[in-house]
């Protein structure tokens, strides 16, 4: 007992520099607005020759594809690289490539970004070309359909691979009709029916500049980059049109066991993935869903890591996380072991829930956690890049820039009994989805136990 | 590599660079204690936060058949137990301690890395020190592990087709330089390594003369050396290890590998024996690289994947090594396509180089690239760090790391024709290609 109160004391005493610290210096960054409405978040960061920025346009995302079709969003965003109304697409992947620059498009499901990352010398030049393809994108036929065959044929080899498949499985499986069932990478289906006047359309509707955020952190002062944005981005104009509404239906939850076995004759190993419901980015109760999570599967001595990988060696890695949206969000617990203990592995999975919901965890493996995520802070925006994101996070969510303040104080001041109830409430009892990958033959009986399986072949079409 | 637990929890906490400090050759303070020990540090008090990396002189080329893997298995030994702290408790401790880390294994050198806030340093020392030379190697936990390895090839090699392609290429193109195999080891080997000889193996490399600290942060150098000596200084110093010797012979002609297996798509890939990173043309082909198969304005992306619309993607190019290894080019062909004819594309490629060269705007693109990846890399401690060691370890000095761009730019694009003649030709080339085998 004595020992512990010292260790208590100890480390509230080594922590308060690191949290002052952080407090102190989080950096509210400068906010302009330009002329067509976009609202721009920068902060200078002298350190390296590096300038990063990050666009995100909300509402652009998968959620905000029509029903069936999957991999709209993602097309869309992946054909604004590819050629403009003033460059080819070889120009722009050259001129991209000559100054070593990065610029990626990506969606997400609530949104779509893009991020942009160069030396300082060459940022006049890599914002000239964002904006191009932000703002005049060509859309041509021919390189539609090499995008096009491109997906379809990744689509392809993502199910030679049992973790990707599982992802994708798992996701319809989840959300079934809901929006964040749709896959960025397409359904065979989907890519059967896609066309470009659907992503065109898509585009018009959904990119403008007036609800669209970007963030800039980097070696450039605030001068000369507004007067390059309002040259480059700032053009962008802004349709007469109001935006259309961005309304995400509530994120389902499951009601009982919803249980889907894929075969995959060739897999030597068996993939799951279980999920449940979570919780939305603001929820109150995200600080100490967290702080439960890193004791139950987000970190390496984890409870999931340690029965199943470092006591029983049935695995590599196993782990749980939480993953939120702006009005809910899921809870997902991973691995992967021979086909022939994937019984063993879900028992002792399942064991663990009922453990953490029940009995929960002491009150030094509370410390631990909280000592954890706040020794682990500094360095997760230590680039340029990622504070560009957190900048992003935090307007797109609404969670207000003292954010990040809030969070730590009520990571330090967590104790067991707020984990417990966060794992009480949100770890899942009898209400969950449960995928399997594997080899049918070999799991089918062993998996018979949990109930009955829904039985996909990899090789069918779809998900 | 150890753990995949990457800070899922961090959306997370801002920090900015008001305290910077310039990162030069002047900055970095160098120590060797009479052990043998070297010691690199970089103070760096932006963020409270530091890494600590341990590089031991260690990996898959210093292994033999029947040990092979064994690198890679020690590496997850070091969290299993010395003396001191039981299994586990290394990591436990650290975690408490608000530390993270991973660690990695190549075929060259084995490699630790700690990042933690700066209250947890002398406990990170304590455990390092401690873990260079305790390990108890318990012989359940020696089982167990064991299956976490087996695992690890499993889903790493034998589900992953491209993996599957590479392990028998690179072992058909080196017949005789321990490169041969891959890092993870064979899979028998895996299963029947002895106890007796896995520690024998431990205590040869494990030792302070074998191995380079490197720490950037938020610490102070001077407090933290005597750390360093009070926990380190005590740990002898071992004979050192036996030196590498067996040479790669001269490939005599082309070799295939044909693998026919249950898969949705094929693969293919080619490689070329290549020189070691310290010979003077592994530069020429670096810069070489970038424009041949690098970015989408690559040569060879624009072949197979725009123009001829063979590929989903490509990539490749030669890596930095201790001793000659290979030049790769890996292809992801569409389903059903052509894979003859893509290694004809890339020979034309090739010859292309090797008849014309590069032109003005290739050369150039492949300096930028060099010089922003240079900088990318420097943006956080741990890329620092690693770059540091890596330096130390590969070439010879961490210095090298402040004259690398200046290196790559000794390179005259001239020079390239000759060198890319040297290597690309037939008699030193083997193919791979996965075949898938029903369906498709």
């Amino acid at each position: 007992m004595m020992k512990k109160i010292i260790s208590l004391l100890l480390l509230t005493i080594l922590l308060i520099p690191v949290m002052t610290m952080a407090s102190e210096r989080l950096p509210k960054p400068e906010k302009m607005v330009l002329g067509n409405g976009l609202t721009v978040y920068f902060l200078k960061n002298p350190e390296l020759p590096l300038v990063s920025f990050r666009v995100l346009i909300p509402g652009a995302g998968s959620a905000f594809e029509p029903r069936g079709s999957d991999g709209l969003a993602n097309l869309t965003a992946t054909l604004l690289l590819k050629g403009t109304a003033k460059m080819s697409a070889e120009e722009i992947a050259e001129a991209l490539d000559f100054m070593g620059a990065r610029l990626r498009v990506a969606d997400a499901e609530e949104y779509a970004a893009v991020y942009g990352e160069s030396l300082s010398e060459h940022l006049p030049k890599l914002l000239q070309i964002a904006a191009d393809c932000l703002i005049s994108p060509a859309f041509k036929q021919d390189e539609y359909q090499k995008e096009l065959a491109r997906k379809t044929d990744s689509l392809k080899s993502l199910k030679d691979n049992p973790g990707s498949a599982l992802r994708l499985y798992f996701r319809k499986a989840y959300f079934g009709e809901h929006p964040f069932g749709h896959l960025s990478t397409g359904t065979d289906s989907s890519l059967k029916k896609m066309s470009l006047e659907e992503i065109k359309k898509f585009y018009s509707a959904r990119y403008r500049p007036d609800t669209s955020i970007i963030a800039v952190v980097g070696n450039i002062d605030k001068e000369p980059l507004l007067e390059l944005l309002n040259k480059t981005i700032g053009q962008w104009p802004k349709p007469a049109a109001a935006p259309l509404p961005v309304i995400i239906p509530p994120i389902p939850a499951p009601k009982g066991k919803k249980l889907i076995l894929v075969d995959k004759p060739d897999a030597t190993q068996s993939y799951f993935s279980l999920g449940s419901r979570g919780l939305a980015v603001a929820d109150q109760m995200s600080a100490r869903a967290s702080l439960m999570n890193i004791l139950f599967g987000g970190r390496f001595t984890s409870w999931l890591n340690t029965e199943l990988r470092i006591k029983r060696g049935l695995t590599y890695g196993a782990s749980s996380s939480f993953q939120s949206w702006k009005n809910g969000g899921i809870f997902l617990a991973s691995s992967y072991t021979k086909n022939d203990k994937i019984g063993e592995m879900l028992d002792i999975t399942f064991d663990l829930l009922k453990k953490a919901r029940e009995k929960g965890f002491s009150e030094e493996e509370a410390e631990s956690a909280r000592n954890y995520l706040l020794g682990q802070f500094p360095q997760t925006l230590e680039t340029n890049s990622s504070k560009a994101g957190a900048y992003l996070r935090i307007i797109f969510y609404d969670l207000g820039f003292d954010y990040y303040d809030r969070y730590l104080n009520e990571i330090t001041g967590a104790r067991a009994r707020d984990l417990n109830q966060a794992a009480a409430k949100l770890l899942p009892d009898k209400d969950f989805v449960l995928v399997v990958v594997g080899r049918g033959d070999e799991v089918k009986k062993i998996l018979s136990r949990y109930g009955q399986f829904q039985e996909k072949k990899i090789t069918d079409p779809d998900f | 590599m150890r753990n995949r637990f990457l800070l899922i929890l961090l959306g997370v906490m801002l920090m900015t660079a008001f305290l910077q400090a310039s990162f030069t050759k002047q900055d970095i303070k160098v120590y060797q204690l009479d052990n043998g020990l070297k010691i690199i540090f970089f103070e760096d008090h932006k963020i409270p936060s530091i890494s600590y990396y341990t590089f031991f002189r260690v990996g898959s080329r210093n292994e033999r058949p029947g040990l092979t893997g064994v690198s890679h298995y020690i590496e997850h030994m070091m969290f299993n137990g010395t003396t001191k702290f039981g299994p586990g408790e290394f990591d436990r401790i650290m975690e408490f301690y608000g530390g993270a880390n991973n660690a990695y294994t190549s075929d060259d050198m084995t490699a630790y890395t700690d990042w933690f806030p700066p209250h947890a340093l002398e406990k990170m020392i304590e455990m390092e020190a401690d873990r260079m030379q305790g390990l108890i190697f318990d012989p359940e936990v020696f089982e167990s592990e064991r299956g976490v390895v087996a695992s690890e090839r499993r889903m790493g090699v034998e589900n992953n087709n491209e993996a599957i392609l590479y392990e028998n290429v690179r072992a058909t193109a080196i017949m005789a330089h321990p490169y041969h195999w891959d890092v993870i080891g064979w899979m028998s080997d895996i299963l029947s390594w002895r106890r007796d000889e896995v520690i024998q193996y431990y205590r040869t490399y494990y030792a302070p003369n074998n191995a380079v600290l490197v720490v950037v942060g938020d610490f102070d150098s001077q407090k933290t050396l005597e750390l360093i000596k009070k926990y380190y200084s005590g740990i002898p110093a071992q004979t050192p290890p036996p030196p590498v010797t067996t040479a790669e012979p001269p490939q005599m002609g082309r070799k295939e590998v044909v693998i026919k297996k249950e898969a949705q798509t094929p693969s293919f890939l080619v490689v070329y024996h290549a020189p070691r990173c310290q010979d003077a043309d592994f530069f020429a082909l670096s810069v070489m690289e970038k424009p041949l198969l690098q970015g989408e304005s690559s040569r060879l992306y624009r072949r197979l994947v725009r123009d001829e619309q063979l590929a989903i993607s490509v990539y490749g190019g030669i890596e930095e090594k201790i001793d000659p290894f290979l030049f790769s080019i890996n292809v992801k062909p569409r389903p059903g396509a052509d894979l003859d004819k893509i290694e004809k594309i890339i020979d034309e490629e090739l010859n292309k180089i090797i008849n014309d060269g590069l032109t003005e705007q290739e050369y150039q693109k492949a300096m930028n690239i060099i010089r922003s990846d240079f900088y990318f890399g420097l943006q956080t401690n741990s890329g620092k760090a690693n770059l540091l060691g890596a330096s130390e370890l590969l070439f010879g000095s961490y210095e090298h790391l402040f004259t690398i761009v200046d290196r790559y730019s000794q390179v005259k694009r001239e020079e390239i024709p000759a060198v890319a003649k040297k290597y690309f030709h037939e008699l030193n080339k083997t193919v791979g290609k996965l075949i898938p085998q029903g369906g498709n």
